[in-house]
C-alpha cells in the first residue's frame, strides 16, 4: 500500500508523490534501499518542477520566459524546452479554438496553462527511472499516476465539492483506461475571474477532466470553465476525455464515461463508467 | 496527503473564453476589444469578424463559425460601426449548422452567441460523449477510506486549502 513519500513546494503549489512497489532488485537491506530510492525518486521530481520554473515561471523575473516577455531574450533563442512549450501551448489554441491561450492580455506569452502539465509529467518519467512502477502525483490538484499493472488496485483520487469544500463530490480511478485527472474552477463565490466582454462569469464553479495524459486534463479543464457549454459539449466530442462539470446552481454535468456509483448505473453505461481493473466498490 | 494550490491562479487571465458559438467551437465572431480579452478572442481559430474599435466609434460584427475555416461573413456594417445586434449567416460545419449573433455596444463586442444549431447537430454530439445532468448520488462516489488524492480547484484561497489540509490529516490523509 502506497503512503504519502514527500512533498515539496513548487509552482505556487505544494506537489505531494506517492510510490508503490520498487521496481528494481534491492542489494540489501531493504528498508533503507528503499528510502533512498524514495528520497532519490522525490528529489528527480522536486528537480524536474524547478527546472520548468525556472524556465517559465512568470513570478520569477530571471526565468527565461520573463526575460523574452521583457524583450531581454528572443524566443527563437529560447531553450529548446521553453519554445516547445509555447509550440504546445499554441497547438492546444488551435484545437480548442482559442479557449485556452498562451497570451496574456497585455500580449505576453503565459505557459502557466501548460507548464504545470509540463513538469507533472515530467517528473512522471523521473520517478519511473528512479526505479518506481507504480507511482502518483498530485501538483495542487491535477493527478497523474503510473499505469497499474493487471488486478492491482487502482489509485482513487476523491473530487473536491466546490460548494463544501471540505468533503469530496465524486471519485474517480485512475490507472487503467485515465491516468490523470485535473480540477479547474471559475472563481471564488461572488467574484468572476473568467468574465470577458462578451462571455460573462462561467457558467461553471468546477470542471474535472479524466484523460489519459496530464496535459489533455489540464488544458480541457481549464478551456471549459472559459467556454461553458459550448466548450464541454464540443471538447467531450473531440476529445478521448470524461469530464464532470459543476454548474453554477451546483447541478452536475458528466459525460457518459465519468464513473457512476454502482447502484445508479444503466445498464447500457455500464461497460464505459468503470475500468474492467476497478473493485465494485 | 499534501493538497494546496495558487498555481492556477497566475494563470486566468491567460485564458478568456472566446469558445462563443455552438459545438463546432472553433470560429464564431471574434472581436478587437482592445482591452485585455483582446488576445484571447484572437486565439478564436480563424472565423469571424472584427471591427475597430480603436475610434471609440461603435464596432459592429457578424460572424459565421465553421469548424477550422475561413469562412465568414463579415458585412460592411464592420465599417458602420453602429451599435446593435447583428446576426451572420448559417454556416455548415461537420457538426452541424451554426449560426452566430454578435451585440455590439459603445465599440465594444459585448455579446456573442450561438443561435442555432442542428437538431441532427444535438443528436449527433447526444449519442457520442455529450454530457448530461445526473444527480449527485449517480456519479461515483469516493470512499475516503480508500481516497489517495484529490483533485480540486487550485484558484482556491489559503484558508481554505489550510481548511481542507486540515481536514485531510484528522483523516488520516
Amino acid at each position: 500500500m502506497e503512503s504519502p513519500l514527500g512533498a515539496f513546494p513548487a509552482m505556487g503549489t505544494v506537489v505531494s508523490v506517492r510510490l508503490g512497489e520498487v521496481e528494481v532488485e534491492l542489494p540489501t537491506d531493504g528498508a533503507l534501499v528503499d528510502g533512498a530510492l524514495a528520497d532519490g525518486a522525490l528529489a528527480a521530481a522536486d528537480a524536474a518542477f524547478a527546472r520548468w520554473e525556472a524556465r517559465c515561471s512568470l513570478f520569477r523575473p530571471s526565468s527565461e520566459l520573463n526575460r523574452v516577455n521583457r524583450g531581454q531574450l528572443a524566443l527563437t533563442d529560447a531553450s529548446p524546452e521553453v519554445r516547445e512549450a509555447y509550440a504546445i501551448a499554441l497547438d492546444w489554441r488551435a484545437r480548442t479554438g482559442g479557449a485556452f491561450t498562451p497570451h496574456r492580455g497585455d500580449g505576453a506569452i503565459d505557459l502557466n496553462g501548460v507548464v504545470k502539465a509540463l513538469a507533472i509529467a515530467e517528473a512522471g518519467v523521473a520517478i519511473e527511472r528512479a526505479g518506481f512502477a507504480r507511482w502518483g502525483i498530485d501538483a495542487g490538484g491535477d493527478v497523474l499516476v503510473a499505469p497499474v499493472t493487471a488486478g492491482a488496485t487502482p489509485w482513487q483520487v476523491g473530487i473536491v465539492d466546490p460548494a463544501d469544500r471540505r468533503s469530496m463530490l465524486a471519485g474517480v480511478d485512475l490507472g487503467a483506461r485515465r491516468l490523470a485527472v485535473a480540477t479547474s474552477g471559475s472563481a471564488e463565490r461572488g467574484d468572476h475571474i473568467w468574465t470577458a466582454p462578451g462571455a460573462g462569469p462561467s457558467p461553471f464553479s468546477q470542471v474535472s477532466v479524466a484523460a489519459r495524459d496530464i496535459l489533455t486534463a489540464d488544458v480541457l479543464a481549464t478551456g471549459i470553465v472559459a467556454g461553458g457549454h459550448d466548450a464541454l459539449d464540443e471538447f467531450a466530442e473531440r476529445f478521448d476525455v470524461d469530464v464532470l462539470a459543476v454548474q453554477s446552481d451546483g447541478t452536475l454535468l458528466a459525460t457518459p464515461g465519468w464513473p457512476r456509483s454502482a447502484a445508479a448505473v444503466p445498464p447500457s453505461a455500464a461497460a464505459v463508467t468503470r475500468p474492467a481493473a476497478a473493485p465494485a466498490r | 496527503m499534501v493538497i494546496l494550490g495558487g498555481w492556477q491562479l497566475g494563470a486566468m487571465s491567460a485564458v478568456t473564453s472566446p469558445v462563443v458559438q455552438g459545438s463546432a467551437g472553433t470560429g464564431g465572431g471574434s472581436n478587437s476589444a482592445t482591452d485585455a480579452a483582446a488576445s484571447g478572442a484572437d486565439a478564436g481559430t480563424g472565423t469571424g469578424s472584427s471591427t475597430g474599435s480603436a475610434t471609440g466609434r461603435s464596432g459592429t460584427s457578424t460572424g459565421a463559425g465553421a469548424t477550422g475555416g475561413a469562412t465568414a461573413t463579415a458585412p460592411q456594417a464592420a465599417a458602420s460601426g453602429i451599435d446593435g445586434t447583428y446576426t451572420g449567416a448559417t454556416m455548415s460545419t461537420r457538426f452541424g449548422n451554426v449560426q452566430v449573433q454578435v451585440t455590439v455596444s459603445g465599440g465594444a463586442i459585448t455579446d456573442v452567441s450561438a443561435l442555432h444549431l442542428t437538431d441532427a447537430d444535438r443528436r449527433s454530439v447526444q449519442i457520442s460523449n455529450r454530457a448530461a445532468p445526473v444527480l449527485r448520488n449517480e456519479v461515483l462516489q469516493a470512499q475516503s477510506a480508500s481516497v489517495s488524492m484529490v483533485s480540486g480547484a487550485t484558484y482556491t484561497s489559503m484558508g481554505y486549502l489550510r481548511s481542507l489540509q486540515s481536514a485531510l490529516d484528522q483523516a488520516g490523509f
